[in-house]
């Protein structure tokens, strides 16, 4: 399935070319290439500061001259449209001239401290200087004394983001921070102030560069006048080697490069994919390496003895664990065992982990969604079926209208909700969110739609019904009994509910009719909703209206969250297996359990009825990440045995009779299948931490106690999870129109608040906790809420407020006024394991209703 | 030819200001005619008849410019008219905003309209604040008028006029500054192309014109493009405003014809200079033309003539430096103008400017050697033609023309090496 995805749509327009001669070589380009383009697609090099391959060149360097022919002037070639017949010069003495007049006029009062600057060594200044500077005739005005600045023109180093310090004598004033910051991120916190060549580039005034974005600004800065607090005077460049690795949090697979030396890994960068990243990478992706070199790590498994947690060894934890695996297995039955995984583990690991549960211990109950709650129970669901379906995120830029829903896309998928912005600003092309708060996204949409928390399906029934009503759905499809399928069935009905007018509603279905090519992406709020299914449904009977199953153009599909949720998928993680993947698995495990096996769901019920006795939790934290932290804390504590693998304690470990240390990303090597299915390795930048292993291995140690093997050799294994991906087809139907029922919601109580849980802006997870760069971003969890809600109940920022809801559980959060959010929802981080936010929600409310106050200041 | 009277005829009147002296002296009768009886292309054929061109520095064909504008764009259009007037020495908008805004109005209306545009922008420098007065209460008594707003003399054609005022920055009156700062970012040049008539406004198609050439257009209407023909060269039509300024007996605006002698201008209007002194320099079109020498008065007044001399017409602000003016420190007060108000993002005019500040202050600090000027020459010709706008060019050339035609200034200035106390110089 890896590379389908992205072929199947891409539309191929006959591309116009023009022929240029550079430096007496004929080459061809696509219309519009700048001669820049043509230089480097030649292999020609030309010296660069202000230019990006992904930003609108601005010009402004005027580093990378060339001379052509019958322009009097000397050209930089990064603005410069290549057009036919030119005849261009690269290296004459003209263009070296005026490339030396740049360096000169750039190394004026440029600082030369390269041996305390951290770009020593990987700065394009010095490069260049040493291209274009160097010379005995090299001329400087004030030579004796040209290193000692004007004492107007100095500046102290200046801390202007929680990662970020800017050295403004060594900034060459190129703008490219502040360009890419504005036009690729849609970002505003870093700006030029002053002018001419008092020109200073600083945070915005009162606030701090902290997007999610900061640390491409340090990346592509040019010279080493942004620098991050993470790589500042750790190591010199030359002293580091590097590995390729991914983001190993989300499922848009940005591509990263580890920088080591023999020790440890000291920092991440971009690796670039035009497919996926364009060269930017999120913090939590550039600075989530920091889970490897945590001093938090687990080093040693540990033993639960009479209370207390115990180091031991290997083989004492693991023979342990073969004892009373086996023993629940010999009295009580395979079935009592289940594996709960993590879907942001390798392939190798998730594979084996199937292995070990249903070929070793033959049981069927495994499942990697424990963030997830009300899981569907068969492979047919809708929801399924529209998670599977192919999505390419380069299919994106040839999209004329997006439409978003049930996703806060900057939070779920950074790079996703980047190559959205540029989507819609390349093509001017429309984009429609719908969501029950605003989100960053809203900022670049032509309609930003907020619905009441917990209508969903209902805004997109309002969908369907605007698009049968006005005429606009596939003629081919049987609309004549929708009103009997859908509840409430009037689109005014429906408006009223959700909040979003008819007006609206239909506004964006015509605009998704009379797309040619459009996207559709539904995320984590409908992913999480007890009612997936039923917002699943609605959301396919829109992309069904609008041809998109039937492959008639665009593509739909609610994504994946996790770096490897689509390879979990894949390779059968969870009990609802379609029959391809039932025979896959068969052929590889030699059979597999009869038993149809308990989804995550049903492993929690079953741990309190007693029907699960024993359970392997790897790499996945549900106390402090699952749906309702209570009845998960309460199912966990009613097993017999719990065997927990992670890379740090959590509160789930906290419940476990064994723990065993887990390694991260950084210290071996694997894969991870992204959200359009595309499978990418990652390589291994440090030796392993202390006594921890990659989960395969920590799995066929467990297997081999119970006398299996898991795998013979790494190549074997990587053959069957091969084989297995290959296999994979994604669940088909018969294409109809499908029920979607509203479901009466239970009564808010009074004074209470929609609360929803999830990641904050700088986290992911319950790993990134680890990370110390990304805790200076967001260091404790807050309570987000609008500036409106705020003022009512007389709460600012910084404020502690006390949080409860029906059950009885409470919890206290600092409060923080968000700037975007609008009317009552309120946001809570679950990462941060002293306040476990998830205690407010319930499996069984749809929407958690909280009620806040304020704690009075001491 | 001499001095003609067309933009400032009626520019002493003080009624003329008010929508009624205005349309008392046959204001508003052009936007009418145009409404009532021509398409916007016929527009356009006038005033490329008329030859006009524009009056902010460049110089280029007006008409020409208009027909730009893509026809079949679905973005809106707009029209911005430039009165950022900062140019050192220029003067010639200012009168025209404070005297005769129904006329700039009028011009807007009729470029708007020209090239489809329903929102027109007035740019005026911030510190002018009288003249935003006067415009702004012209613009209401327009609108009272029904010249402006919605379905204007019952043509079905709506068009709005805003004023907004300048960013502070000489900058800003470059085009693509001007525009950056009109959308409410700060104002620095962008590379042309995309050139403000296919993508400028908010990205949308922009003309931008000076307010002296908006000013010019209802005469085109009036009398038809052809008339204007009549007055200047053969490449230089129609009449021009100088600001005359500097040592000279009576400093003002004034209007001639195109090809009017320089000689003609500082003689005969500006009455010659004080007591009789002798001129050594004439900066002709504002501080970033090169200088002339007093042995090119006889030079006619237009776009060609003045090239050929190696100056620029520019702006038209014509400053005249007497027999006592001390070239090096001129030079001074000029490159530090630039060097303040380049907008820093470009490395030639950023870094350039600066350096050769400190080079000429260095001279005039005594401490200067003779192999600055030509390091001076150098640096300038490492900024001419390499910058994104034409600040750069305006900064290097008035000074490479001081170091070549005046260079034994620089060569005396630096033998002396004496320090001249700033009450000394004769030009402040
Ligand atoms: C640094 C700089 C400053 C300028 N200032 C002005 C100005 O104040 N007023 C103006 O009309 N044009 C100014 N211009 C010229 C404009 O960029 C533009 O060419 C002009 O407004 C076009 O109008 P026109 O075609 O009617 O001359 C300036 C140009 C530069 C490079
Ligand atoms: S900080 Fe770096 S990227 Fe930003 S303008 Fe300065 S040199 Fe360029
Ligand atoms: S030439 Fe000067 S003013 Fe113009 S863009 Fe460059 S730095 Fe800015
Ligand atoms: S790289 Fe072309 S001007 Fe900077």
């Amino acid at each position: 399935m890896s590379d389908t995805a992205t072929k199947t749509q891409s539309e191929t327009p006959a591309v116009e070319l023009v022929t240029l001669t550079i430096d007496g070589r004929q080459v061809s380009v696509k219309k519009g290439a700048t001669v820049l383009d043509a230089c480097r697609q030649e292999g020609i090099a030309v010296p660069t500061f202000c230019w990006h391959p992904k930003l609108r060149s601005l010009g402004a360097c005027r580093m990378c001259y060339v001379e052509i022919e019958k322009f009097p002037k000397l050209m930089v070639s990064c603005a410069t449209e290549a057009m036919h017949d030119m005849v261009v010069l690269t290296d004459s003495e003209k263009c070296r001239a005026g490339r030396k007049a740049t360096i000169e006029f750039i190394l004026l009062d440029h600082p030369l401290d390269c041996p305390t600057c951290d770009k020593g060594g990987e700065c394009d200044l010095q490069d260049n200087a040493f291209e274009y500077g160097l010379s005995d005739d090299t001329r400087f005005a004030f030579r004796k004394a040209r290193n000692v600045r004007d004492k107007n023109s100095t500046f102290d180093d200046l801390t202007i983001g929680p990662e970020m310090v800017r050295n403004q004598n060594r900034c060459i004033l190129c703008y490219k921070c502040v360009n890419a910051n504005q036009e690729a991120f849609g970002e505003h916190d870093i700006g030029a102030y002053q002018r001419g060549h008092h020109t200073e580039i600083d945070a915005v005034p009162g606030g701090q560069v902290e997007s999610l974005y900061s640390g491409n600004l340090v990346e592509i800065c040019p010279v080493g006048a942004l620098t991050s607090s993470d790589w500042r005077y750790k190591i010199r460049v030359w002293n580091t080697q590097t590995v390729p690795s991914l983001d190993p949090y989300h499922a848009d697979g940005a591509n990263l490069t580890l920088w080591k030396d023999v020790r440890k890994v000291h920092r991440a960068t971009s690796r670039m994919n035009d497919d996926i990243d364009d060269g930017w990478i999120s913090d939590i992706a550039r600075y989530g390496y920091q889970v490897a070199t945590s001093d938090r790590r687990l080093k040693t498994p540990m033993v639960n003895k009479n209370g207390v947690m115990v180091e031991v060894s290997w083989e004492e934890a693991l023979t342990l664990i073969g004892r009373r695996f086996k023993e629940v297995k010999e009295s009580q039955g395979a079935p009592c065992l289940a594996g709960v995984v993590s879907p942001n583990l390798d392939l190798k690991t998730l594979h084996c982990f199937n292995k070990l549960f249903r070929g070793a211990l033959g049981s069927n109950n495994v499942d990697y969604r424990s963030d997830y709650s009300n899981l569907a129970t068969d492979a047919n669901s809708t929801y399924s079926y529209m998670a599977s379906r192919s999505f390419s995120i380069a299919n994106l830029a040839s999209s004329d209208v997006i439409f978003v829903v049930g996703s806060n896309v900057i939070r779920e998928h950074p790079n996703l909700h980047l190559k959205i912005r540029r989507a819609i600003f390349e093509k001017l092309g429309w984009l429609y969110t719908a969501n029950p708060f605003v989100t960053k996204s809203g900022d670049c949409s032509t309609d930003e739609m907020i619905y009441q928390p917990g209508t969903d399906e209902v805004f997109l029934n309002g969908l369907t019904l605007s698009l049968i009503k006005q005429g606009l759905a596939d003629k081919e499809v049987d609309t004549a009994k929708i009103e009997t399928l859908l509840v409430p069935n009037t689109i005014e009905k429906c408006a009223e509910i959700c909040g979003v007018s008819v007006e609206r509603i239909n506004e964006c279905a015509n605009r998704l009719a009379a797309a040619k090519s459009p996207t559709l992406i539904a995320g984590e709020l409908v992913s999480t909703s007890s009612e997936r299914e039923n917002i699943a449904k609605a959301f396919y009977n829109v992309a069904l209206l609008l041809g998109i199953p039937q492959n008639k153009r665009g593509q739909a599909a609610i994504l994946a969250k996790a770096a490897n949720s689509k390879g979990a998928e894949a390779l059968g993680l969870s009990p609802e297996l379609t029959e391809g993947q039932t025979s896959s698995l068969k052929n590889i495990f030699g059979a597999l359990p009869e038993l149809q096996g308990s989804n995550w769901d049903a492993i929690l019920r079953g741990a309190v009825g007693e029907e699960i006795k024993a359970m392997f939790i790897m790499g996945a934290n549900p106390v402090q990440i699952g749906v309702d932290h209570s009845h998960i804390k309460k199912s966990l504590e009613s097993l017999d045995f719990l065997v927990v693998a992670d890379l740090l304690e959590t509160p789930t470990t906290a419940l476990a009779d064994v723990i065993l240390p887990l390694s991260s990303f950084a210290e071996y090597d694997g894969s991870f299948t992204n959200l359009e299915g595309r499978t990418q390795d990652f390589t291994r930048g440090m030796k392993l931490v202390g006594s921890s292993l990659p989960g395969y291995e920590v799995l066929n140690l467990v297997a081999e106690k119970m006398g299996f093997n898991l795998y013979a050799d790494q190549e074997s294994l990587q053959d069957e999870i091969t084989n297995l991906l290959n296999s994979y087809t994604a669940p088909e139907r018969k294409l109809h129109l499908m029920e979607s029922h509203y479901p009466s919601p239970a009564q808010a109580p009074e004074n209470s608040f929609p609360l929803l849980v999830g990641d904050a802006l700088h986290h992911y997870g319950h790993l990134t906790e680890m990370c110390h760069s990304l805790l200076a971003f967001d260091s404790e969890a807050t309570l987000e809420l609008s500036a409106d809600l705020a003022s009512r109940l007389e709460i600012t920022s910084g404020d502690s407020v006390r949080i409860s809801c029906g059950k009885g559980e409470k919890l206290i959060l600092k409060a923080l006024v968000s700037e975007t959010l609008e009317g009552d929802t309120l946001l809570a981080a679950h990462n941060f394991a002293a306040k476990p936010a998830n205690c407010l929600t319930s499996r069984e409310k749809r929407v958690a209703y909280v009620q806040i106050e304020k704690i009075e200041k001491q | 030819m001499a001095e003609h009277k067309l933009l400032l005829k009626y520019t002493d009147d003080p009624k003329h200001k008010h929508v009624d002296g205005y349309v008392a002296h046959g204001g508003y009768t052009a936007w009418r005619k145009v409404l009532s009886s021509m398409t916007p292309d016929q527009v356009i054929t006038e005033v490329k008849a008329s030859g006009l061109r524009g009056r902010g520095g460049a110089g280029f064909p007006t008409g020409l410019k208009w027909s730009f504008v893509p026809k079949d764009s679905p973005k809106p259009r707009y029209l911005v008219c430039n009165a950022d007037e900062s140019e050192p020495g220029t003067c010639k908008d200012r009168v025209l905003l404070e005297c005769d805004p129904h006329s700039v109005i009028e011009g807007m209306a009729i470029g708007a309209f020209a090239i489809g545009s329903h929102l027109a922008f007035n740019y005026i420098r911030g510190e002018f604040d009288f003249p935003i007065a006067v415009f702004e209460k012209a613009v209401e008594e327009a609108y009272a008028a029904g010249h402006l707003g919605k379905n204007i003399y019952g043509s079905g054609y709506d068009l709005d006029v805003v004023t907004q005022t300048g960013g502070g920055a000489y900058i800003c009156g470059e085009e693509t500054a001007l525009l950056q700062s009109l959308a409410g970012n700060r104002g620095m040049s962008q590379m042309k192309p995309p050139f403000p008539a296919v993508e400028g406004l908010y990205g949308c198609p922009t003309i931008v014109n000076n307010v002296e050439t908006l000013a010019v257009v209802p005469h085109l209407i009036n009398n038809g493009g052809e008339w204007y023909t009549m007055f200047g060269t053969e490449k230089s039509k129609g009449t021009k405003l100088f600001s005359l300024s500097g040592h000279i007996n009576r400093p003002g605006n004034y209007e001639v014809e195109m090809g009017t002698t320089l000689r003609y201008l500082i003689e005969e209007l500006g009455g010659g200079i004080p007591d009789g002194r002798k001129i050594k320099a004439i900066i002709p079109g504002g501080a970033s033309c090169p200088f002339m020498t007093p042995d090119q008065l006889d030079t006619p007044l237009d776009y060609e003539s003045i090239a050929e001399a190696g100056s620029m017409l520019g702006s038209g602000a014509c400053i005249v430096l007497d027999e006592r003016t001390d070239i090096v420190w001129t030079t001074y007060k000029l490159i530090k103008f630039f060097k303040h108000e380049s907008c820093g993002k470009c490395t030639p005019c950023r870094e350039g400017t600066k350096w050769l500040t400190q080079l000429v202050e260095r001279i005039l600090n005594g401490e200067g050697e003779e192999s600055d000027i030509d390091k001076i020459d150098n640096i300038c010709h490492n900024i001419l033609g390499r910058t994104i706008c034409p600040l750069g060019d305006a900064a290097a050339m008035p000074v490479i023309s001081a170091v070549q035609r005046f260079r034994q200034d620089f060569v005396d200035r630096i033998k002396a090496k004496n320090v001249l106390p700033m009450e000394q110089f004769p030009f402040n």
